[in-house]
């Protein structure tokens, strides 16, 4: 165990001695240290219900929802990959070396430990929205990060034992995942019914994720119950939840330390799926990473020069989305946009799709930093096609503003008929979403151009987003003094569309040059 | 040494290895070769621990899985992987640690010197090129002084330099007594190393003979490959 202890002593000590030989990464720590700090101090230190008094079977019914999300999907990549606390180098270095698997075992579980920070800094970011809205006890914020701790050590360890039972015999792992398909339908299902027949949100959740057996049901029921704590107080579910996922653990960790295993084909490949995410995450690709390509889809690439750069990237989008340009980041847009109006409240239905708008460009603005010019970006063919970069840009950019348009058509109609706006204004918010879609895609370029040199992929996304935040502020703040003065929806979101088209124009002058050369862009 | 008895390796439907048998006496050196997909990476992992199979594997007698099999094999995988932060002379402690070494320091320095990585000992693993990371790679595996060791197309990233440094410690291992095996689809590369040929294809071995054998034939290994994997023909 010694050997592995060096491991983890060097790799931290190594790590904190390369953040201070090179300043650029320690002032971007410094400043993501800051930004902790500050969230952390204002999840404690800020009042309870300041926006509205959410009721507690909506905070619990979130929660339980995102608990199941999570374990649903992470189990589910789990049982397909394997998971893993494992690096390349421990396969090839550790697994080879006579060292018992179960010390390794253990070794991967103290990394892992390591690794809940990163779900801890999630959890700290959703806090003060959660405390806006919602009485949390005063210590809330401690219930929500234990929760979270105890889901970032439980998935990896649920999933390898599953993974082990799939793999030893073909055809369990098809099993184990229409049980878990079959879970989530049949809470789907349940959410519906609830909904059809009592068209209310609230008892919806109420019926559904509020009774003894959700609330009990192991991991899931456990875990929540735990976050749930943070407004209904210690009750009888949070200590079965606690000694539960206590119980889960321990007993997890000992009977894998105990057994005879011989673990290592099992998180072989999904360590090496896990390499290769994390070297897509580093070059800004994790948005487009893993996606299944559908081989069915069969249309000829057209074109010439600079425009044969448009019809591949319409191939590549229609390859890798469910049905034309709808992809997973269509679905994640549509639903966070339209959930976030549903939680707001229902005194601000003449700005609904304001709402709807503003927070579609939030997210947009995250999924978008890992752009798909990015990766056209990291190969040479760009850079050779004779054409103009003024051309080349435009038709390199112009599937990610259709794609956009698409996106922004089907959210804002749906959202149109959802709360009962005008066609007007729909069609205002739709060209407001694509331009401010643009303006997202060129800064990013730029960015690249002139920031392309900081080491860290990490930093450089950080400095990407803050850079957007700054530049599409003042079309905000327009925006709502438009809608001050005039108390017109419809100008506002104009205002906004202006002060976007604007600026794409602009970032799109300046960032043609990032195409002369590869220099430029790296 | 080495010894192999029918090796089967399934992934789902696919049968990656099939009965395959092999032996790699001390002292002698073995090239496992076969086009892309043959199933030596398999067979190579299989033997070095890493996946489950069907059939039997020992080193110097022990179960390959066994500690004692582990403290004297060295393995060089297909693609290097180092720890990123750790230096590349951290490694090198870390296998003397892992392996039980005493004395280890100078072997180690020595080993660096041959690929000239001593002016490179304390860059850690992110900062090192895919050759560095395998010169790495094989200074951990020769560390513990093996008494069997596999390559995994080792020459791939090497420099020139660094290919006949390694093509000359593949004759001091086997000078030492040690069994030696390389799998590779590149025949040129082992071309006047080997003791023993074994060529794969599609998860079988399909001809497995000794230098010796070969010549009082008259064979030449690459007619031998291509007859055996792509028909007498395409061979001629």
């Amino acid at each position: 165990m010694s050997s592995m202890l060096f491991i983890m002593r060097k790799t931290l000590k190594n790590h904190i001695k390369e953040v201070f030989k090179k300043p650029v990464l320690l002032i971007g720590y410094l400043f993501i240290v800051l930004f902790v700090i500050t969230m952390f101090i204002a999840s404690f230190a800020m009042p309870s219900g300041l926006v509205r008094h959410g009721s507690n079977v909506l905070y619990t019914g979130i929660i339980t929802i995102v608990f199941i999300f999570m374990y649903y999907t992470t189990l589910k990549l789990g049982i397909e990959k394997g998971s893993t606390y494992f690096r390349m180098a421990d396969v090839n270095l550790t697994f080879t070396a006579p060292i018992k698997p179960n010390n390794i075992l253990l070794y991967g579980f103290i990394k892992q430990l390591g690794g809940t920070l990163i779900f801890l800094f999630v959890a700290l970011c959703q806090i003060p929205n959660l405390k806006n809205n919602f009485d949390m006890k005063p210590y809330g914020t401690w219930m929500i990060l234990l929760a979270t701790v105890f889901y970032a050590l439980s998935y990896p360890l649920i999933s390898m034992i599953m993974y082990s039972w799939v793999a030893k015999k073909s055809g369990r792992k098809k099993i184990l995942k229409r049980a878990l398909d079959t879970l989530a339908l049949l809470t789907a299902g349940l959410v519906l019914l609830s909904l059809f027949r009592t068209r209310n949100v609230v008892g919806t959740i109420d019926n559904v994720f509020n009774n003894p057996i959700a609330r009990y049901f192991p991991v899931i029921g456990w875990t929540s119950s735990i976050a749930n704590a943070s407004v209904k107080g210690f009750t009888t579910e949070f200590w079965v939840g606690i000694f539960g996922m206590m119980f889960l653990i321990l007993a997890t960790v000992i009977g894998l330390y105990r057994a005879n295993l011989d673990y290592y084909e099992d998180v072989l490949e999904g360590t090496e799926f896990f390499e290769a995410a994390r070297k897509a995450k580093r070059e800004g690709k994790n948005l487009t990473f893993g996606l299944k390509v559908r081989d069915s889809v069969k249309q000829k690439l057209s074109g010439t020069g600079a425009s044969a750069l448009f019809f591949k990237h319409l191939l590549e989008l229609r390859k890798t989305s469910y049905v034309l340009f709808f992809d997973r980041s269509s679905v994640s847009v549509i639903i966070a946009a339209i959930m976030f109006r549903l939680a707001m409240p229902k005194g601000v239905q003449e700005i609904s799709l304001s709402m709807v708008l503003f927070f579609a460009l939030y997210m947009l603005l995250l999924l978008q930093m890992q752009g798909r010019l990015g990766t056209e970006l990291e190969k040479h063919y760009v850079f050779l096609i004779p054409a103009s970069p003024y051309q080349k840009l435009f038709f390199a950019t112009l599937a990610e503003h259709i794609k956009n348009l698409f996106d922004g058509i089907f959210l804002f109609m749906m959202s149109g008929i959802l709360f009962k706006a005008q066609l007007i204004n729909v069609l205002g918010c739709i060209i407001a979403y694509t331009l401010s879609g643009a303006v997202y895609t060129y800064s990013d370029i730029l960015t690249r151009r002139l920031f392309g040199r900081i080491h860290s992929k990490g930093l450089l996304l950080f400095v990407k987003v803050l850079v957007n935040i700054l530049i599409i502020i003042p079309g905000g703040v327009a925006a709502v003094i438009v809608m001050m003065i005039t108390e017109n929806e419809l100008f506002m979101i104009c205002a906004l569309a202006g002060w976007s088209f604007v600026l794409a124009v602009t970032l799109f002058m300046f960032s043609a040059g990032i195409l002369n050369n590869l220099e430029t862009a790296s | 040494m080495l010894k192999v008895k029918n090796l089967t390796k399934r992934y789902d439907k696919i049968l990656a290895v099939n009965k395959v048998s092999f032996e790699i006496n001390s002292g002698e050196i073995g090239v496992l070769i076969g086009p892309n997909g043959a199933g030596k990476s398999t067979t190579i992992k299989s033997i070095a621990g890493l996946l489950r199979f069907d059939g039997e594997i020992t080193i110097d007698g022990k179960p390959n899985k066994s500690i004692e099999a582990k403290r004297v094999f060295g393995y060089v995988p297909e693609t290097p992987a180092l720890y990123e932060s750790l230096s590349v002379w951290d490694h090198l402690e870390f296998i003397a640690r892992a392996y039980g070494l005493q004395d280890w320091t100078g072997t180690a320095e020595t080993l660096l010197a041959r690929f000239d990585m001593d002016d490179k000992k304390n860059k850690v693993g992110k900062d090192l090129s895919k050759g560095m990371q395998q010169k790495v790679s094989i200074c951990c595996a020769l560390l513990i002084k093996p008494r069997m060791v596999m390559f995994d197309e080792p020459m791939i990233g090497l420099d020139p330099k660094a290919i006949k440094e390694l093509k000359e410690m593949f004759f001091e291992l086997k000078n030492s007594g040690c069994a030696v095996l390389i799998s590779t689809h590149i025949l040129d590369s082992i071309a006047d190393v080997w003791d023993k040929a074994l060529i794969m294809n599609k998860g079988e071995i399909v001809f497995n003979s000794t230098r010796d054998e070969m010549a009082s034939k008259g064979e030449s290994l690459e007619h031998v490959f291509f007859s055996k994997t792509e028909g007498e023909e395409e061979a001629q």
